[in-house]
């Protein structure tokens, strides 16, 4: 009786929810091809574009324009001018992909200096120089600790290549090092006591570490100075161990010392770590 | 002497918000964890600077551990001082390494070479920010902890941002203090004055958000706009002239937030140009006249008022060079321009 009668009702359910999962499905592909079509149509209209304007060109200035539907013509001369202009945007975001754009302006030049380091893209900075009466800087957004005076004062009016190619050595030097640090201070805050010190322009870094990773006591402190602005590897690294150390530790500090110089400071840690495993 | 310093400990807690008094005294971390949690903070705030002074009295603290408080107090309240900004030059390219401590001992030993009496405490944050303290005393009396003198600087910028006590006379050797400290020739003092520290920074570091031409604009960021009305029958009279405004407003000022200033201050020596029949001054001098603005944050305010109506689209650009020329004191003459400040060595 209600038994029987309850299982046919759920039967029947069961049978309704599978054709709507079909219909369902149906209906998706369906869409996707739709959409697909649009696709196609839209490259084929764009294919027809450039056609036709080939076939404009060729006939070249005599003659009458041969028919053509004027609507034919219409999409064409947009679908072309979309293209043109899809094309001048990706070569303008190549130029500021290479590190040295720049815009003309009123009154000069706007030069957009974008760093990077290693693949990473970091901060962008702005120079907004004039042209007369003499070539200047009108405004810029240069971090203060950079000597942009400097190079000015000894580049902007003989050389303006020279002067932004030096400003983007010192400033893309200036990003790697502030990168490395924060890197180190993320990635590998176990193997430091405490924060790391350092200066505005990173090029003075002090720090206490261990090669373990563990919480043990931090047996060697590191002093590295940066003494080319242009360059993002220490010119000299200063290890050192605490005096009651073991002197197997005692002489591994002159290795630590050429790793340090000679290799980015995030990955100098590891290469301690897989020191210490071999 | 403990009492001294010890009354000196309760002012200073008096002025910290009684919700702070707690986090405030970890920091400083002369009384140990065990000892605050003796102390009953949801007393007045009378009773229980009366309690932190009696236990650190029993502690024996003595005067630079009472000043490292007073240093934390301020680096988390600076806008209760008045900052100016200094500014140091030097010839030459030689880029030294900025050590800490060297300057540190420099600093001590110029300063309390030409007065004994001076109580010296230095703190250095995160922000590569160093915070110094100087209590001035005279070549008679011990050192007024009430009368102070801050001064932060950031290692290797020519800028310098002090907040001067009310001894101003003490002022030139503080300077010369600093020249010698960080290996430069001399200092002037910058026309920028303000409650806000982190606003004067953000204006001489650069900071603040300046729109620069270029063909890669950064994305913009959410902005709230408000819903256009679906309601066809409403038209916008003057929207192009809107639209107008909005743009040159954007160019000048900038997406961001403005940095907070005060005040800004024209002194006028100009010309009174007045219709020839009124003759209202016979004497052919300039007239002299001096116009403040003043607001909570002027600039945000200099900001809203063309979109308001208040004023034309574009600003006169005696007042939206405040930033770039970071200055908010300025003297106009006839015709010249504006005159800077000079430059002064100690």
């Amino acid at each position: 009786g209600v038994l029987s009668h309850l299982e046919t009702l759920e039967a029947r359910a069961h049978e309704l929810a599978l054709k709507q999962e079909e219909t369902e499905q149906q209906e998706e592909k369906l869409a996707r091809l739709k959409a697909r079509v649009q696709e196609l149509r839209l490259q084929r209209d764009e294919l027809r574009a450039k056609v036709d304007l080939q076939q404009k060109r060729l006939l070249g200035k005599e003659g009458v324009m041969t028919s053509g539907v004027p609507d034919a013509a219409q999409p064409s001369d947009r679908a072309v001018l979309e293209w043109k202009i899809k094309t001048v945007q990706a070569m303008l975001q190549v130029f500021y992909l290479t590190g040295i754009s720049g815009k003309l302006t009123k009154r000069g030049v706007c030069f957009c200096i974008s760093t990077a380091y290693e693949g990473t893209y970091l901060d962008s900075y702005y120079v907004d120089l004039i042209i007369k009466p003499a070539v200047q800087i009108h405004r810029h957004s240069v971090p203060v600790f950079i000597p942009l005076e400097q190079l000015a004062k000894k580049y902007l009016q003989t050389d303006i290549k020279r002067f932004l190619s030096v400003l983007s050595d010192h400033l893309n030097a200036y990003v790697g090092r502030r990168y490395q640090a924060d890197q180190l201070q993320e990635h590998f805050s176990d193997h430091l006591e405490g924060t790391l010190q350092r200066n505005s322009l990173c090029n003075v870094l002090a720090f206490n570490y261990n090669v373990s990773g563990k919480k043990e006591t931090f047996l060697f402190s590191a002093k590295l100075l940066y003494g080319d602005l242009c360059r993002s590897l220490p010119t000299e690294a200063i290890i050192s161990c605490t005096p009651d150390a073991p002197a197997s530790l005692s002489e591994k500090t002159a290795a630590h010392s050429d790793v340090f110089r000679r290799v980015a400071l995030h990955k100098a840690f590891n290469s301690f770590s897989s020191a210490e495993e071999s | 002497m403990d009492e001294i310093v010890a009354e000196y400990i309760r002012r200073t807690v008096l002025k910290i918000p009684r919700d702070e008094i707690k986090t405030m005294l970890q920091t400083w971390g002369f009384l140990s964890e065990r000892q605050l949690q003796t102390l009953n903070f949801h007393q007045t705030k009378d009773n229980v600077s009366q309690d932190v002074a009696q236990l650190c009295e029993d502690n024996s603290v003595d005067i630079k551990q009472a000043a490292v408080l007073d240093i934390i107090y301020n680096h988390i309240y600076p806008n209760k001082r008045i900052w100016s900004v200094y500014q140091m030059n030097k010839t030459g390219e030689e880029m030294d390494f900025f050590d800490l401590t060297d300057f540190k001992k420099k600093f001590k030993r110029r300063l309390q070479s030409a007065l004994k009496n001076v109580t010296i405490n230095f703190r250095e944050y995160e922000d590569n920010a160093i915070w110094i303290r100087i209590a001035w005393g005279t070549p008679y009396k011990k050192p007024n902890q009430y009368k102070t003198s801050y001064v932060v600087y950031h290692s290797q910028t020519p800028y310098v941002f002090i907040s001067a006590s009310v001894l101003r006379s003490t002022l030139p050797l503080l300077c010369q203090a600093l020249v010698v400290a960080s290996n430069y020739h001399d200092i002037r003092e910058m026309e920028l004055r303000s409650h806000c520290l982190n606003s004067l920074k953000d204006i001489v570091f650069k900071r603040y958000s300046q729109t620069f031409q270029t063909y890669c604009p950064r994305p913009l960021q959410e902005r709230n706009v408000a819903p256009e009305s679906v309601d066809l029958r409403i038209i916008q009279e003057n929207r192009n002239e809107k639209e107008r405004i909005q743009r040159v407003n954007r160019e000048v000022f900038g997406d961001g937030p403005q940095p907070k200033l005060e005040f800004a201050q024209y002194k006028l020596e100009t010309m009174f140009k007045s219709n020839p029949k009124m003759d209202v001054l016979d004497i052919k001098e300039p007239f002299r006249c001096l116009v403040k603005f003043s607001s909570p944050h002027l600039l945000e305010s200099l900001k809203s008022l063309a979109p308001a109506g208040l004023a034309d689209a574009p600003l006169s650009p005696l007042l939206t060079c405040i930033p770039q020329k970071a200055r908010n004191y300025f003297k106009i003459r006839e015709r010249k321009g504006i005159f800077p400040g000079s430059f002064v060595s100690p």
